[in-house]
């Protein structure tokens, strides 16, 4: 019978992912780069050097994100401050949520929780 | 001068003579007249204003009677203040002798440490547990506890967590009749660990996790089981790939720019799947004569069941993920991820047993999703080459909510759909299509019911409604 999923399928496989990396990556350098003609119009105008930083995502966005795409959303009141602490731990190793992330989502959670 | 006289005459008579004349002819000024009326009417005018100095007067003797009073209230508002400053003198000087007492007291007996769990030690158990009804085809309908799986968390300080998973189920216990056949005696009930884990966080880019650990092959095990499955069943092809194994991971995700997309990474060391009778056959017999895949996922923990300890088969399994998600909004976001796992099966450690899983998932709006995965096997026989065990499911849901009908009822429901396959790779195929719903009582309490078609593998058509409720 035969094999679907050859080494070269699989070696095929991870080159698609690769390159989905490099075209994120890419995509996001390029978000940045797209603000640089309008920093130097900004500039421009009001002769201000500092380039403008891209905007991080709130803690609210963050959670919106991340904690919806397995379950429904729970909400900050459900806990309290300590045990959000305990449940992000366990969600930062099962969900693999990046560190920082996973902090910003820590505060936003504890600061709602009303405890 | 006589003359000058004379002259001077004439003039002085002439103007007393026109002043005599003008008297007379003038009028006499007249005398001031005024009438009672007006007279009362300045009578009433004085007397007023007497009586308005009266009260002014009055008034004025009511402010220096309350002067008086607020400069004596003042003066008692000084006296307190005085007071208090004393006292806060004496309680500082009090305070400042106990200071002076407790470090003399230090110097003299050092002091105990708290013996205690420091207050970062936290405890907590969250878990789900689902009830059933079902009915198959060509079978009586019941209830059934379907699961009780609690997950407890022990979190000893900001980077160790241990966490551990367990499954109780209640079955009826099989009981041998002289007919040869099994009967069903009382409830028995089995607890499983489902995993046991300790979680290090190293830094922000690695944790070391060991124990009994989940496997990051696809996403299901991980992120898909228990009441995050919105299907009562777990989709078939599963059957085929470990859940968990006993060994150590690295994993970890590194943030891709600010807008939220991540690459996340896993590997692992296991001691992997074993042969349940130590050879490389394909399939064995049990106890009954019955003819039984030989290759078993989910055992080789480490201690066997004559009492020894060590791998099965002397060498280890190892594996990983590589995932990457990227969301361009909030509920809008597509993750993409390759996994595997590689690594002897048999005693021998000749024959192979390898796994390869492409899995996808796709949110569109706070509605919408789609997910699934591709799954491959490979296992190395003695006697039967190899075998493929493989299959493929997606899954999808749509939130009604995303109509904007002005029902609750409407609002609450999820409709879900699935297509699973499998072929176990001895010739045996299933397909199953799968329809349903989810209805929300909240977030986290949900009624689901569906209809699987079933077609080959000698499975039957069924009827299943859950309750399922995450904690």
């Amino acid at each position: 019978m035969r094999r679907f999923f050859t080494p070269r399928f699989i070696a095929g496989a991870g080159m698609l992912m690769l390159a989905a990396m490099f075209y994120i990556g890419s995509s996001a350098t390029a978000a940045a780069d797209d603000t640089k003609p309008a920093e130097k119009k900004a500039e421009a105008k009001t002769g201000d050097s500092q380039p403008q930083k891209p905007k991080k995502l709130t803690g609210a966005e963050l959670y919106a994100i991340n904690c919806n795409r397995c379950h429904p959303e729970r909400y900050p009141t459900e806990f309290n401050s300590t045990q959000w602490k305990s449940l992000l731990t366990h969600m930062r190793v099962r969900a693999n949520i990046p560190a920082s992330q996973a902090r910003t989502i820590l505060k936003y959670l504890q600061e709602e929780s009303g405890s | 001068m006589k003359n000058f006289k004379m002259n001077m005459r004439k003039p002085i008579v002439g103007v007393l003579a026109a002043s005599c004349a003008l008297g007379v002819a003038l009028p006499r000024r007249a005398a001031a007249v005024i009438s009672d009326d007006q007279f009362n009417q300045l009578k009433d005018l004085v007397t007023q204003q007497g009586e308005n100095m009266q009260k002014q007067d009055q008034r004025i003797e009511q402010l220096e009677k309350l002067h008086e009073q607020d400069q004596q209230t003042h003066g008692q508002d000084l006296k307190k203040i005085q007071d208090l400053e004393q006292q806060l003198g004496q309680t500082q000087m009090v305070a400042t002798n106990a200071a002076q007492k407790a470090e003399a007291a230090a110097q003299v007996q050092p002091v105990a440490t708290s013996s205690g769990p420091p207050a970062s030690h936290n405890f907590m158990m969250v878990g789900d547990a689902e009830v059933q009804f079902g009915k198959v085809d060509g079978s009586h309908s019941a209830f059934a506890l379907a699961d009780f799986a609690p997950i407890f968390l022990f979190r000893a300080s900001d980077n160790v967590l241990f966490e551990a998973g367990f499954d109780v189920t209640l079955q009826n216990e099989g009981v041998p009749l002289e007919s040869g056949k099994t009967g069903n005696g009382d409830a028995t009930t089995s607890v499983g660990v489902s995993f046991a884990q300790l979680d290090y966080l190293w830094n922000d880019y690695v944790t070391v996790v060991g124990g009994y650990m989940l496997l990051p092959l696809g996403t299901y095990t991980e992120r898909g089981a228990g009441w995050l499955n919105k299907i009562p069943d777990d989709p078939m092809p599963r059957g085929v790939l470990s859940d968990a194994g006993a060994g150590m991971q690295l994993r970890g995700a590194v943030p891709l720019g600010h807008s939220g997309s991540q690459l996340t990474y896993s590997v692992f060391g296991v001691n992997g799947p074993n042969s349940v009778d130590g050879t490389g056959h394909a399939t064995t017999l049990d106890a009954d004569g019955n003819t039984i895949p030989n290759l078993d996922l989910n055992g080789n923990i480490g201690f066997n069941s004559d009492g020894s300890t060590g791998n099965l088969h002397g060498a280890p399994s190892g594996g990983g993920r590589l995932g990457v998600f990227y969301p361009w909004k909030p509920h809008y976001d597509l993750e993409l991820g390759v996994s595997g796992q590689t690594g002897t099966w048999d005693n021998a450690g000749k024959r192979s047993w390898s796994a390869a899983i492409l899995d996808a998932a796709v949110h569109i709006s706070p509605y919408f999703e789609t997910k699934g995965e591709y799954i491959n096997t490979w296992q190395e026989t003695d006697d039967a080459g190899t075998l493929h065990p493989r299959g493929w499911w997606v899954q999808s849901g749509y939130k009604l909510a995303g109509l904007n009908l002005d029902s609750s009822l409407i609002n609450n429901l999820e409709l879900v759909g699935r297509y699973d396959t499998v072929n176990d790779g001895l010739g045996t195929k299933t397909d199953r299509g799968t329809a349903g719903y989810v209805y929300y009582f909240s977030n986290t309490l949900l009624f689901e019911g569906d209809y699987e078609f079933l077609h080959g593998g000698g499975q039957h058509n069924t009827l299943v409604f859950q309750l399922s409720y995450g904690f």
